[in-house]
């Protein structure tokens, strides 16, 4: 950023209010140190509600998460509802979903970065926080699920005394290596932004406080050079990391593509899981930012409706192209022609649980078809938080549909047997709970603002008038 | 160290060049359904039982199952020939590739697929990959005397040629492998290679209507080949080009579902 | 091992059998002069890490079957069947193989118990010389007419010897029973073969030889007479002649695991097998062009048809089908002979067999050959006469019953009350191994050895073209502190003294066992010979038995066969109810399996239930009635009444269900007790004319209770009836 901030002239009142540009964050700015401020507040405040929640996320993650995992290692895996033939059941189903959220962060981090899309300012930090915290719910879950978790590190190609490396041929392996692959780079993806905001913190620390962010913001100063090089890293990174997260979730679906099981050995796996992710991560992102604004102080600032509503469009879009794919999910077997293909497809729809099936519709497709074609709908936080959640639960039990349901159907008949879970959804509830409780955590150590992101925008906008009618300008300044 | 790792070599031989070596033959015409098969397999093998709940859920460790199916109603009512299934120990086995830590692997000396127990961790994933759905999963520690106090005493029938496995670990029919190298070391220290007929697995021995065959499919001789050529043969769900090792002989109980 | 022969001796004897079967041993760690002992200290004829084998005779049911039990380092690990034995030539069933969950049963009689108070569940443990003195007690404090002596199905050398007994006593003779014999109505076939064959025999079906099979309710495939013989006839029949396999049609109601075998399954109503039989023989006597012999008559082809509720075409087209057969057999059996008219059942079925002109032919009917030991056919005791042993009980004539190998309040019908019975004897002695309904009843409890770890013999009654005496021997050491009841029988008779001390000289068990086989000495038709006993009874032990070398079986004689008029029709039902019941023994349970987990585990092979009592019930009955899988119905006869839930079985009359006798114990151990009914407690007290109990011949209601239990079962009901279907 550049060194001087000039003061950008204030606009002028409008009549038309749907095009008012002052409801966009970057024309109406304030002072960077009152900002500066107003994230520092609301970092530093916690009323009771918050600990409250805290407390009630806590008791959860330790009664749903800690305890109910030792429950499971402590006894087994017979203390799931995995069976033969559901021998995968919720756990991955939940790492798949919480693949698919972590998803969301970088894509709208990274892509939007690179495309410029200045909305995006305010809420990369949640969106990559949520990367990160997204993909330790889902390595716990892939753990949970392992028969022998304490073996767990058998899956990491080191020289060992067995004499053994890991088989690179399956899938898992490849899943593995995707997994941490994806979470060392978004944790980077999600520290590079967080520098100066850690060195904006550390100046304005007290006590003891100042010793971590002095140590996390590396002695960051504010330089012409320190900053031309935050960029230099965080445009190869922004670039470097979207294909690590296409490829991810292909990979992921891979485990299931490769697999010679009807319902899942289909070429269009890999886009159809994307898409997926996506459409998950949107949602998430939409009821994480409505969280955040209407419980953080002063977020309702930097939080507005216009951002909900750019969220709002990518979530409809997203959804659209995930009905597609869900189109062409039934297109391939159709062609195809397979027999347990055409058995499968009838027990979802006519099996025991085939309303499994019409909920995932209604959530996926129906649900946000409706509400997010209006633009003053999407721009109501709560309206799209809303929609979130049951795109959310939609996804959740697409990945259900995929994963145990699909698996009661195998080419022997006789071993068809129906899924029914036990311990593992209070370990689902422990997942969700521990994602909250982290971002809970979160919110306390670090800005969820970009703050010197949102600056940024707003120094390089200006309005313009231009006859009678004012445009907003871009001034590139990096 | 470099030296120490024996990196696995995968060979892609098509199917024309393998001449398996251990094989079987299942005629469904003689099998009566009658479970000694069952039940001597899980003898031999220490194959734990379950218990009635985790029975019905699909969780009983039976290595090997009878299956049968009905179709039409009363009074045109028919079963289909009951039938066995066990580990087909595939050539091209799905359940290999996929496991992440070489617990599923491929013998080359028996051409069978082995399940090493310490390596694996459970992954579930050949299980999942298994067209014919034989693996099965130690669900909770059924082997576990401190748990299962009735256990201690039941437990001096363990055969020592076998390892108990513990929870969390897959597993599945081994074609008795235990007797297979018992037959070799035998042929071997007496200077001569195996003879058909020198390894029954604890199947093939008790079926009382011998509706199981078992031997080398190498030795076109072998009362195994001989029984694979009747024209009643064919293979399980064939199309996927597993090349199993079990031939099924077409059963005609109970009318024409053969 | 007797002490007059020495390990060495033994050993040098043994290897001379060793070139034919290599790995047999003849002798055990002999049980009773050997303390358990860390196995350090090896028999020598043990190598470490080897494992050595012992042949024995499998007591599981009565057949007989020969076994041969893998052991190591003391233990026995594995059951395998004898391969040169004629029963079973090598094979098992599951019972046989799971025979050592009997063994290590966790829940075995450790020690000899005295019972305080009867159906009480502790007992106070006891030392084997106060046990001896109890039933030496018993035998001197009461007149011989009062002792009673209530063995198991099998007769074996215990059955012998207490036989030697109560006649050296002057009591009356030990009466065998068991669940099986009711089951399998051994008296009805015996009294059909004395009526029409004029010989009391147990009739030998030669299903490998024939080219057609049609079996009458005949469970072959099943325990039934001896499971693994007629499953290897089964593989002949399709097999045994190149190039041609032979036929088999089932008339049962219900399609059980033999009919599922089946070429055709005629479900015809239950009780018309008779008329069924007797038409087949007019169709084809009529066929032939031959004079109508009496036997066939009366028969009216279409009247039968229709009260069997089958087709009439079916029927000419299948006995056209019999005359034409080059090798036919006709087997009576299960259920057709447990009905009001079973005798004449199985008359006019040997009849047919007769007119077929298959008697003592290759696929036809012999005897049963006669065992070593015996002068005749002794079967074990019918429903009708252990009723009347029952009554004696109930007037309080019996002040001491002993009870070995059986379990009467499991196995007999309620309605015959034995509980009561037995509340009037006074002193109730059982030697159970396990602690069955009826050791828990009695006063004191004296456990005999596990089958595995006792010596003895068996008298094989059928399922052999050879005269069969199995042996058995210990293969592991005693793993409680039990003793064999020949021994302490042996003892308490040496200290009662008097005649039946002079009667019974011998010192114990192996002794006993000896001086029976000494007689066999001299037999010259065996595949072994010996010249002095204990030669002889280590090749006996080593081989698992003796038996001749050629085909014992004898041809009936068929004179008057067809000329008596047999006369049969429909049988008569007890009870107005809507389904005719039709109890069966479990495949895999059997009478006795409930306590070994994994027979527990094993799926039923029709319906794939474990673990519990199912009741059968047609799906469009079902349908009818409301009722769905796994739904408890309460079934109620006029004996009694049960609850059970159902399963929707697709090959079973609608006017028939059918319910599995094998569980529903109260006793015998954690894996039996409290575990599905016994549908013993619906049977009527009806009996055929051979005094066999016509089980089958009671007409129930079923009511739908509302309430469910899951049946655990191996099939996925998804993929074996549909979506639609209930898991």
């Amino acid at each position: 950023m550049a060194a001087t901030a000039k003061s950008l002239p204030q606009p002028r009142a409008r009549v038309a209010e749907h095009e008012d540009p002052r409801v966009h964050l970057m024309h109406d700015p304030r002072p960077r140190g009152e900002m500066n401020d107003m994230v520092l507040e609301s970092m530093h405040t916690a009323t009771w509600r918050y600990w409250i929640a805290t407390g009630t996320l806590t008791f959860l993650v330790l009664t749903c998460f800690v305890f109910a995992w030792y429950y499971l290692i402590a006894n087994g895996l017979g203390v799931a509802g995995v069976n033969r033939p559901v021998y995968w059941g919720i756990f991955l189903v939940n790492t798949v979903f919480w693949i698919g959220i972590s998803h969301a962060g970088t894509f709208i981090s990274a892509i939007l970065r690179v495309m410029k899309i200045e909305g995006r300012r305010p809420f990369t930090r949640a969106a990559e926080l949520m990367t990160t915290f997204g993909l330790v719910q889902a390595g716990a879950s892939i753990f949970m699920h392992m028969g022998r978790v304490w073996l767990a590190y058998w899956l990491f190609p080191f020289p060992n005394e067995r004499g053994l490396w890991p088989d690179f041929h399956s899938p898992l392996m490849w899943d593995f290596l995707a997994i941490n692959t994806y979470l060392l780079c978004s944790t980077m993806y999600l520290f590079l932004p967080l520098i100066p905001d850690l060195a904006m913190v550390r100046d304005r620390a007290k006590g003891w406080q100042k010793i971590p962010y002095r140590i996390l913001a590396l002695g960051f100063r504010g330089t012409e050079g320190e900053w031309k090089n935050l960029h230099t890293a965080m445009n190869i990174f922004a670039f470097a990391i979207i294909p690590v997260m296409f490829s991810v979730h292909t990979i992921v679906s891979w485990d299931f593509a490769m697999a010679t099981r009807p319902g899942w050995s289909s070429t269009v796996f890999g886009p159809y899981f994307v898409i997926g992710a996506l459409h998950s991560g949107m949602a998430a992102v939409a009821i994480v930012l409505f969280l955040i604004r209407s419980t953080m102080k002063n977020m309702k600032y930097f939080l507005r409706p216009e951002h909900f509503n750019l969220i709002g469009m990518l979530m409809l879009l997203v959804s659209m192209a995930w009905a597609y794919f869900y189109f062409n999910d039934y297109l391939v077997p159709w062609y195809g022609g397979d027999k347990w293909e055409k058995i499968l497809q009838e027990f979802t729809e006519k099996g025991p649980i085939w309303w499994l099936w019409y909920v995932m519709l209604i959530c996926n497709v129906a649900i946000p078809w409706l509400i997010l074609w209006r633009k003053k709908w999407r721009s109501t936080p709560w309206l799209l938080a809303i929609v979130g959640v049951f795109i959310n639960i939609g996804m959740w039990i697409e990945r259900y549909v995929i994963i145990p349901e699909a698996l009661t159907i195998n080419r022997m008949p006789f071993t068809w047997r129906i899924y029914i879970p036990h311990v593992e959804i209070f370990l689902t509830i422990g997942t969700v709970s521990l994602f909250l409780l982290l971002y809970m955590l979160a919110s306390r150590v670090i800005p969820l603002i970009p703050v010197w992101e949102v600056q940024e925008g707003q120094e390089s906008h200006t309005l313009r008038r231009v006859g009678k009618a004012e445009l907003s300008t871009l001034t590139n300044i990096e | 160290m470099a030296n120490d790792l024996q990196l696995p070599v995968f060979t892609n031989t098509s199917e024309q060049e393998v001449s398996g070596k251990w094989g079987m033959v299942i005629d469904q015409d003689l099998c009566t359904g009658c479970q000694a098969c069952v039940a001597a397999c899980s003898m031999e093998n220490n194959v734990p039982f379950v218990g009635e709940e985790d029975a019905n859920y699909g969780r009983s460790m039976h290595w090997i199952r009878i299956e049968r199916f009905w179709s039409g109603t009363f009074p045109e009512v028919k079963m289909t020939p009951y039938q066995p299934m066990l580990c087909q120990q595939c050539h091209n086995a799905p359940c290999e590739p996929v496991c992440p830590v070489f617990a599923s692997v491929h013998s080359a000396s028996e051409d069978t697929n082995l399940q090493v127990y310490n390596r694996c961790v459970g992954t579930r994933y050949c299980a999942n990959n298994c067209p014919y759905q034989v693996r099965v999963f130690n669900w909770r520690d059924y082997t576990d005397a401190r748990a299962r106090p009735w256990l201690t005493s039941l437990q001096n029938q363990l055969s020592p040629d076998v390892t108990v496995r513990r929870r969390g670990v897959m597993e599945k029919c081994t074609f008795c492998i235990q007797r297979i190298h018992q037959a070799e070391q035998v042929a071997a220290s007496e200077n001569r290679s195996i003879a058909d007929g020198d390894v029954t697995p604890a199947c093939a021995q008790a079926c009382p209507a011998d509706a199981i065959v078992f031997g080398r499919i190498d030795d076109p001789n072998s009362r195994v080949s001989q029984a694979a050529l009747n024209a009643r043969g064919y293979h399980q769900l064939d199309e996927l080009r597993t090349t199993p090792r079990i031939t099924y002989l077409h059963g005609a109980s109970n009318g024409s579902n053969g | 091992m007797s002490p007059e022969i020495s390990r060495r001796d033994f050993l040098k004897l043994a290897s001379v059998g060793a070139a034919t079967t290599a790995a047999l041993t003849g002798c055990g760690p002999a049980s009773r002069y050997v303390t358990r002992e860390p196995y350090v200290k090896m028999p020598e004829y043990n190598y470490n890490g080897l494992s050595t084998y012992y042949a024995t005779t499998c007591r599981e049911c009565s057949a007989g079957c020969g076994l041969v039990i893998r052991t190591f380092q003391g233990r026995a690990l594995k059951v395998e069947g004898n391969r040169d034995h004629p029963v079973n030539m090598g094979k098992t069933c599951p019972r046989g193989q799971i025979t050592l969950q009997g063994l290590y049963n966790p829940d075995r009689v450790t020690d000899p118990l005295h019972r305080k108070q009867r159906g009480s569940n502790d007992g106070e443990k006891m030392d084997w010389d106060a046990a001896v003195q109890v039933v030496t007690d018993a035998l001197t404090h009461n007149q011989p007419n009062e002792v009673a002596f209530l063995l198991g199905m099998t007769p074996d050398h215990l059955f012998d010897m207490v036989s030697d007994m109560t006649k050296a006593m002057g009591a009356p003779a030990p009466i065998r029973y068991g669940a099986p014999a009711m089951f399998e109505s051994r008296a009805t076939l015996v009294q059909a073969a004395q009526t029409v064959f004029g010989q009391a025999a147990l009739p030998s079906f030669d299903i490998g030889g024939a080219d057609l099979v049609v079996s009458f309710g005949a469970n072959f495939l099943e325990p039934w007479l001896s499971q693994v013989s007629q499953t290897r006839g089964y593989r002949n029949l399709r097999q045994g002649t190149p190039n041609h396999r032979g036929l088999f049609v089932q008339f049962e109601s219900r399609m059980s695991q033999t009919a599922s075998k089946a070429d055709e399954w005629i479900p015809n109503k239950p009780g018309t097998e008779a008329v069924l039989a007797l038409a087949m023989g007019r169709i084809i006597a009529e066929a032939r062009g031959l004079p109508l012999p009496p036997a066939f008559a009366t028969a009216d082809v279409n009247q039968a048809a229709s009260q069997a509720d089958i087709n009439a075409d079916d029927l000419k087209r299948l006995a056209t089908i019999l005359g034409n057969a080059q090798r036919p057999l006709v087997i009576p059996g299960g259920q057709a002979l447990a009905q009001s008219n079973g005798l004449q059942t199985a008359q006019a079925i040997l009849s047919l067999n007769a007119f077929l002109g298959n008697l003592g032919k290759a696929g036809g009917v012999y005897l049963s050959p006669i065992a070593p030991l015996e002068d005749a056919y002794h079967r074990p005791a019918s429903a009708k006469e252990m009723a009347d042993f029952v009554g004696t009980l109930k007037k309080g004539a019996v002040k001491v019953l002993f009870v070995h190998g059986v379990n009467p309040l499991f196995e007999l019908p309620k309605s015959l009350s034995f509980a009561d019975a037995l509340k009037n004897v006074p002193q109730v002695i059982s030697f159970a191994t396990f602690p069955d309904e009826t050791a828990l009843e009695a006063d004191y409890v004296f456990p005999d050895h596990h089958g595995l770890e006792s010596w003895g013999y068996q008298k094989v009654a059928t399922g052999s073209n050879a005269s069969v005496l199995s042996g058995a021997q210990p293969v592991v050491s005693p793993f409680h502190n039990t003793k064999a009841t020949v021994d302490l029988l042996l003892a308490a008779s040496q200290a009662a003294g008097g005649q039946i001390a002079s009667a019974l000289p011998f010192k114990d068990e192996l002794e006993y066992i000896q001086s029976k086989l000494s007689t066999m000495l001299s037999n010259a038709n065996g595949f072994f010979t010996a010249p002095e006993i204990n030669s002889f009874t280590a090749y006996f032990q080593q081989h698992g038995g003796w038996w001749s070398t050629g085909d014992d079986r004898l041809a009936p004689t068929a004179a008057d066969a067809l000329n008596a008029n047999i006369g049969a029709s429909v049988s008569q039902f007890d009870g107005d109810g809507e389904f005719f019941l039709l109890p069966f023994v479990s495949p895999t349970l059997a009478e006795g399996g409930a306590n070994k987990p994994w027979l527990q585990e094993l799926g039923d092979p029709t319906t794939t239930v474990m673990w519990n009592t199912w009741i059968e019930m047609n799906p469009q009955k079902a349908d009818e009635m409301g009722i769905q899988d796994n739904d408890i119905v309460t079934i109620v006869s006029p004996f009694g009444a049960l609850e059970a839930p159902v399963y929707r079985y697709p090959a079973i009359r609608p006017d028939t269900i059918a319910i599995p006798f094998g569980q529903g114990h109260t006793a015998y151990g954690q894996f039996a007790a409290k575990r599905g009914v016994n549908p013993v407690d619906l049977l009527p007290q009806k009996y055929n004319e051979a005094g066999d109990l016509a089980y089958a011949g009671v007409k129930v209601h079923v009511q739908k209770t509302g309430r469910a239990r899951k049946l655990s079962k191996m099939e996925g009901v998804l993929g074996v009836y549909g979506f639609d279907a209930k898991q």
